[in-house]
């Protein structure tokens, strides 16, 4: 059996608002349990608690009532923190440090040597593919590169745990396949990751395991074929190396086409169309780079969810 | 264990405290008294601070005449002192020029515990231009005149403006005719006295005005003493050995008592009468 | 050793900013326009340069002080860059301690420049007249350190402000209002030995001893008319103004340790 790296117990979280102290639940009771190596998808929709869940486990917060522990600690300690390598949601970083001045002093917070340090950074600028920004100040980058190289600084300890918050909102579908690419490959490599989102397809695409939570309170955990049903929405192909007429041909079926850089996504309403598609991009010779089916958003499932539950 | 760590951190915060406290106590002894009046030698002028204070004149008044009554009458400020009051309480009345109680309590703190009637006298001057109808203000110019700078006439005249503004005393103009006519009788200037005594409620200048009518008394029995001597002249054509002769020849009834609590005694070498106390006669009153 | 790195990230970032640059220009303008002040007057231009150029370093030295400190958290916080900070192995009072020695640092730069510039133009001045360099009153350099002392203990002021307020002007309101009355303080402990009550008296006095003395710190006068300041008092002064920052420093600590980052 693997042993566990994250366990809470009842953990429960109230705020209080305001001049006057009113009581706001922001978690309660939870129960979890996270294994070594697992990719465990934290799902739900904006305000159920996923991020107040996040800090409590990194100790920006302290909660109000529950226990929890991580790598076998107790929360507080500062050990822990150690081997946790942790990505804030939407992620705010000195924006005038550059990439490399930016990675060497969270890499000094750890108490890195400097030979260790330069490495590393070298290493984890090749991952994130940004050894060419190496050099530039942060307040340049895009929404994507910011994300890289936060899970870049996120990876400068070596952790074996890694908490990603909403790792992937506000990316681009490029982007998204970017970061699920390395998430994977951190699975490789042994390491447990925690991350939270609100978009389904991230789940289902890399996690071994989901829990769903709504309103502060979690509602089911499994494996995410087990849990989720959403409908399919439309499929979305990812090609690159296109030939124009296609996308002509595609826009008069009715196809959605947008494209960013070398890249083109079409989105098909239809899954029925989609041998159709796939075969047409083969002979217009365009490269495909990816076939993600879109299902209905979270607040349409959940809709659905909690329609079931009070039926 | 880490909880016990920060409970010993937080208790740390009493010692530092007291460092804190001690150190200030410490510095408090540096801080003396010469140090605070030093403050108002380095105050820009009234004109030049004006502007400054953005239209809260009377704020920055205030505090600076706070700063200055607490040091006003302190037994320590000597005269350089009692300059830099005197520049205090400029800038104050140039920021205020309304704040009458500070030249009142300017002009008599500076003449009767400063001795500095002059400075006192410039700050009243500037105080009635402001202030035309004020009578205190003419009332002190004509004490420090009468009493600092014996100059009876143009005390009697300031005394006679005092009473003719409103709201002065009865007794004013009465006081301002006798001023002009009876200037060097020490009865009069003994009730100019009494009336500033009763005019001021600062402890420190109530008590010095309380010596200064000592001294006035102590004047004035040696007038009388003085007068008992040369009749027993005129009469045994010698001066009496001492002053118990004129009680034992009659010529008076007894001794007046030393107001201080000495003695007056007949001195034989320049024929006067002193007090026992008070070693020297008063230089005014009469000799002009 | 995180404490330092904290600190000399805190330096890099106080040396990028631009309000730093603003604000230590407008000082030097203001020590360089005293010296065509001096022109003006009639004798003892000395004492008007040191004057204004003393006042600009406070002043100028106060409003950097104040709105660099109280950026030093609230900004973190506002900026959301104190998540990924505190989820790195370190104490949370070892984040504040670098802060401020790292603001402290940009502070004690700052006052340095400004005090050269300071001497630069008083020599200026001496060789005009035809005097040596040596004439520069080196009291000067007993005011600049007492003043570095003092936005020491503004800085610790603003940083507290800053670890419980989540509104960087209303810290910077407090922060004022506490160094005008700490300039005032004198007034309140006169007004304590006036008093009659006795409770009064006490309460008074507390707040005397609780709010920090700028006023020691003040020498300016002194060194412009030449009184002497002893190293005993710039002993006991400095001793004041440590012992208040470690308090102060211990209180923000202590709240910092405590909050919340929602």
């Amino acid at each position: 059996m693997h042993p566990t790296v994250i366990k809470t117990e009842n953990l429960t979280k109230v705020f209080k608002i305001g001049f006057r102290g009113r009581r706001v639940t922001a978690l309660r009771n939870l129960n979890l349990e996270v294994k070594e190596g697992e990719i465990f998808g934290f799902l739900g929709p904006n305000g159920a608690g996923k991020t107040t869940t996040i800090k409590m486990l990194i100790g920006l917060i302290y909660p109000t009532n529950g226990k929890a522990w991580i790598l076998g600690r107790e929360l507080g300690d500062v050990e822990i923190k150690k081997r946790i390598g942790f990505l804030p949601e939407q992620p705010y970083f000195y924006d005038y440090l550059s990439s490399k001045e930016f990675l060497k002093f969270y890499g000094q917070l750890f108490g890195l040597e400097r030979d260790e340090l330069k490495e590393r950074i070298d290493t984890l600028l090749t991952m994130v593919g940004l050894k060419d920004a190496a050099d530039l100040q942060l307040r340049k980058f895009s929404k994507g590169m910011l994300q890289r190289i936060g899970i870049a600084q996120a990876l400068i300890n070596h952790p074996d745990l890694i908490i990603l918050d909403e790792p992937m909102s506000g990316l681009d579908p490029i982007g998204r396949k970017e970061i699920r690419d390395l998430i994977l490959r951190l699975k490789e490599e042994g390491k447990t990751i925690f991350f939270s989102t609100h978009i389904i397809p991230d789940v289902e695409m890399v996690c071994d395991r989901v829990g769903i939570l709504m309103k502060g309170e979690l509602v089911n955990v499994g494996k995410p074929t087990e849990i989720i049903d959403a409908k399919i929405k439309y499929i979305e192909i990812i090609v690159s190396d296109i030939n124009q007429e296609i996308l002509i041909h595609g826009k008069a079926m009715g196809f959605t086409i947008c494209e960013t850089g070398g890249q083109v996504s079409i989105k098909l309403p239809d899954e029925n169309q989609l041998d159709f598609m796939l075969e047409m991009i083969r002979s217009g010779k365009g490269r495909i780079v990816s076939v993600v089916p879109q299902r209905e958003t979270l607040e349409e499932f959940f809709l659905k969810k909690t329609g079931e539950r009070i039926s | 264990m880490e909880r016990f760590k920060n409970y010993l951190i937080q208790l740390l915060i009493v010692p530092i405290a007291l460092s804190v406290y001690l150190t200030q106590i410490q510095i408090e002894g540096y801080k003396d008294i010469e140090q605070r009046i030093e403050k108002f030698m380095m105050l820009p002028k009234g004109e030049y601070l004006k502007p400054m204070t953005l239209g809260y004149e009377q704020l920055v008044g205030d505090i600076i005449w706070l700063r200055a009554i607490q040091v006003i009458g302190d037994k320590v400020v000597t005269s350089k002192g009692y300059t830099w009051i005197y520049n205090a309480l400029n800038v104050v009345t140039t920021l205020d020029p309304k704040f009458v109680y500070a030249y009142q309590l300017g002009g008599v703190t500076l003449s009767t515990l400063g001795n500095r009637p002059d400075l006192s006298n410039m700050l009243l001057k500037k105080g009635m231009k402001e202030n035309t109808t004020v009578w205190q203000i003419p009332f002190y110019i004509g004490f420090n005149n009468f009493f600092y700078l014996d100059d009876y006439e143009s005390a009697a005249e300031y005394m006679s403006l005092a009473s003719k503004l409103p709201g002065h005393p009865t007794y004013l103009p009465k006081l301002a005719a006798r001023l002009y006519v009876q200037a060097g009788n020490p009865n009069v200037a003994l009730e100019f006295l009494a009336r500033m005594y009763k005019e001021t409620d600062d402890e420190k200048v109530k008590s010095a005005l309380e010596q200064r009518i000592k001294e006035v008394i102590v004047e004035r029995d040696a007038r009388f003493l003085e007068g008992a001597v040369n009749r027993y002249k005129e009469i045994y054509n010698l001066y009496p050995d001492n002053l118990q002769d004129l009680v034992r020849k009659g010529i008076i009834k007894e001794i007046p008592q030393e107001p201080f609590g000495g003695f007056y005694y007949f001195n034989s070498s320049d024929s006067r009468v002193y007090s026992s106390v008070v070693k020297e006669r008063m230089k005014v009153y009469g000799k002009k | 050793m995180r404490i330092l790195v904290i600190a000399i990230n805190t330096f890099k970032e106080a040396i990028r900013d631009k309000i730093l640059y603003n604000l230590l220009f407008f000082a030097l303008l203001m020590i360089g326009t005293s010296l065509l002040l001096a022109t003006l007057t009639v004798g003892e231009q000395s004492k008007i340069i040191i004057d204004i150029g003393l006042a600009s370093i406070n002043i100028f030295g106060v409003l950097i002080a104040i709105f660099l400190g109280i950026g030093l958290i609230s900004k973190e916080i506002e900026k959301r860059t104190i998540y990924n900070i505190l989820s790195k192995p370190m104490p949370r009072y070892q984040f504040l301690i670098g802060k401020y020695i790292g603001l402290l640092l940009t502070i004690a730069v700052n006052t340095t420049i400004m005090g050269i510039g300071l001497y630069i133009v008083l020599a200026i001045n001496e060789l005009q007249w035809g005097h040596s360099i040596l004439n520069v009153n080196p009291d000067i350099w007993k005011a600049i350190y007492l003043i570095l002392i003092e936005l020491m203990v503004v800085t610790a002021i603003a940083l507290m402000f800053s670890t419980f307020s989540s509104s960087s002007s209303l810290s910077a309101i407090f922060t004022i209002a506490l160094y005008i009355i700490g300039h005032l303080t004198e007034d309140i402990r006169l007004i304590g030995e006036k008093l009659q009550s006795v409770t009064l008296k006490g309460v008074i006095n507390l707040i005397y001893y609780l709010l920090p003395n700028l006023d020691n710190f003040n020498v300016k006068g002194r060194v412009v008319y030449g009184i002497e300041i002893s190293p005993i008092y710039l002993s006991l002064v400095t001793l004041y103004g440590l012992f208040y920052i470690s308090i102060v420093l211990l209180l923000s600590g202590m709240i910092f340790q405590k909050r919340d980052f929602k």
